[in-house]
């Protein structure tokens, strides 16, 4: 191969990959990206933990111990770093084994952020699938696990010894309720596709006249004049949270408040319509509603709550978005040059059509290949594009945040071959049945 | 003396933590130079149940879990050793 031929092969490679990164980052995701990671940072740092585990010690009733260790699964453990020290808890000197394997199951699957990722870039009916199995089968698989190691159980539960970890009242605070409730509304009104959301209400169109080249650089990437703006403003963000969030819980600084209301006007700037090669701003009903609730949030979060407490919450945001996104970008950049080279006839022979083979191997697909927190979404992504159906695409979903080789290593390490081998079985049984009944239940519609 | 305990599997909220936890320790050196304050790192989460911990990092002090699932600022921290050291000179 002569070196001009090289580079025009790594060219072929590199394309695809910079062009649906930049889709990426231009499009709606950044609606739901950007206040997932608000979110995350807010449930990390202000969501009082005894709230929910008060629900877990070793007295509480099953029907209360069951829901509440689902409940925890979703609130309390956006980090993979609070779910162990929980689970071992709670198994042991708390609720047993069955609400342990709920809370361990519901965790990773219904991440806000892996959720309303899912939700903007396949689609609505896999990430509510998602929330609705992945809870349902953490019920169902803690009971089964408690029952299976029934014996074993309750020889264990008559030598628990009381600690007190579990008894903790958890002051009341409405504000933090509130200022959740604004906060995910922000979530849905960004992500959902309704004609009041959707609409333009009234047009306005920029006094700019754009020089040629630009617009043909715009052409040429497939973005709209808004879509290289809020990648602009990517970069910008990253700077002025640099400066003002790594310190944040010593100081504020400028740069912090510069970063807040970057993040916010990304969201102002990404909410109204805009066609390609147009300078016409559609005013969209989901424009006028995300600027009322950041007013809302900006109100209630300075009048309900005190600066350490802001700057907690900030601190988790940066602490999150430092941790996932780039391994995010580089997760996009690749399934998008993967994309380019996997033939798309392997891809329908093997997951084609929705068959439990199929569903299967979506699920061992999730197992053995380990991807970093929301990189599995740009990765289902490609392979749906590739052709896979929503069937085999929902299984892989619902079994790659849970059964990963490594995951299942610590859990081993915890519970014990038997117990882990019996859990590993059950949710790779479970998510085959689970995307083979949702492909079916797609192709009934 | 005052023994801390930084309990946390390693993430980036320990190392947080603990970087505040040395800087309440300094900030007591300066007012009690005679007082020595110890801290160490707890990673084995087998331990974290003895004290009582569910969510992580948690700051024990003297054998006492303080605080747990959130990072208190060093000057939090310090008040805390104050307190350790005026119920270690009371008893």
């Amino acid at each position: 191969m002569s070196f001009s031929s090289l580079l025009a092969f790594l060219g072929d490679l590199l394309w695809p990959g910079l062009t649906s990164l930049l889709d990426y980052l231009a499009a709606h995701v950044l609606l739901c990206l950007v206040p997932a990671f608000v979110i995350a940072g807010f449930m990390s740092a202000m969501i009082p933990k005894e709230a929910i585990t008060r629900y877990l010690g070793h007295k509480a009733r099953k029907w209360i111990s069951y829901p509440a260790a689902a409940a925890g699964g979703f609130l309390l453990a956006v980090c993979s770093c609070t779910i162990l020290p929980l689970f071992a808890g709670i198994w042991k000197r708390g609720a047993g084994l069955g609400p342990a394997i709920t809370f361990l199951f519901v965790g990773p699957a219904v991440n806000i952020l892996a959720i309303a990722y899912t939700g903007a870039a396949i689609g609505m009916d896999i990430a509510l699938a998602r929330i609705v199995l992945s809870i349902l089968f953490g019920l169902v698989i803690g009971l089964v696990m408690a029952w299976l190691f029934r014996a074993e159980e309750e020889e264990r539960a008559a030598q628990v010894v009381e600690l007190g970890a579990f008894d903790g009242q958890a002051k009341r605070r409405p504000a933090v309720w509130v200022l959740f409730l604004l906060l995910i509304a922000v979530l849905v009104v960004g992500t959902l596709q309704v004609g009041v959301l959707t609409r333009a209400w009234f047009e306005l169109r920029l006094p700019l006249r754009l020089p040629a080249g630009l617009l043909a650089t715009l052409e040429r990437f497939q973005l709209t004049l808004q879509g290289a703006l809020l990648i602009g403003m990517l970069p910008l963000i990253a700077l002025a949270a640099r400066l003002g969030l790594e310190h944040v819980l010593e100081r504020f600084n400028a740069w912090t408040y510069a970063s807040i209301a970057l993040a916010a006007l990304t969201l102002l700037m990404a909410a109204p319509s805009m066609a390609q090669g147009s300078l016409v701003v559609g005013v969209t009903g989901r424009l006028i509603a995300e600027a009322l609730l950041l007013a809302g949030i900006g109100a209630v979060a300075a009048r309900g709550f005190t600066r350490a407490e802001v700057a907690e919450w900030l601190w988790e945001v940066w602490k999150f978005v430092k941790q996932i996104f780039p391994l995010l970008i580089v997760g996009v950049f690749v399934a998008g040059m993967a994309k380019a080279i996997i033939p798309q006839a392997w891809v329908q022979a093997v997951a084609g059509r929705n068959t439990l083979w199929a569903n299967l191997i979506g699920v061992l697909f999730g197992v053995f290949m380990y991807f970093p927190t929301l990189v599995e979404v740009p990765i289902a992504r490609m392979f749906l594009d590739l052709g896979m159906h929503r069937g085999p695409l929902l299984a892989y979903l619902l079994a790659d945040p849970e059964l990963s080789l490594q995951s299942i290593l610590v859990t081993g390490r915890i519970l014990g071959r038997r117990k882990t081998v019996s859990y590993v079985v059950l949710v790779a049984v479970l998510s085959t049945l689970a995307g083979y009944l949702f492909g079916a239940f797609l192709a009934g519609l | 003396m005052i023994t801390v305990k930084v309990l946390g599997p390693g993430c980036m909220n320990c190392e947080r933590l603990e970087a505040h936890a040395v800087r309440a320790a300094q900030q007591l050196r300066a007012e009690r130079p005679d007082v020595e304050v110890e801290i160490q790192k707890v990673s084995d989460t087998a331990k974290f149940l003895d004290y009582g911990l569910l969510t992580t990092p948690g700051l024990v002090i003297n054998e006492n879990l303080v605080s747990s699932g959130r990072i208190p600022s060093p000057e939090q921290i310090a008040d805390w050793l104050r307190e350790a050291l005026g119920a270690a000179q009371a008893a």
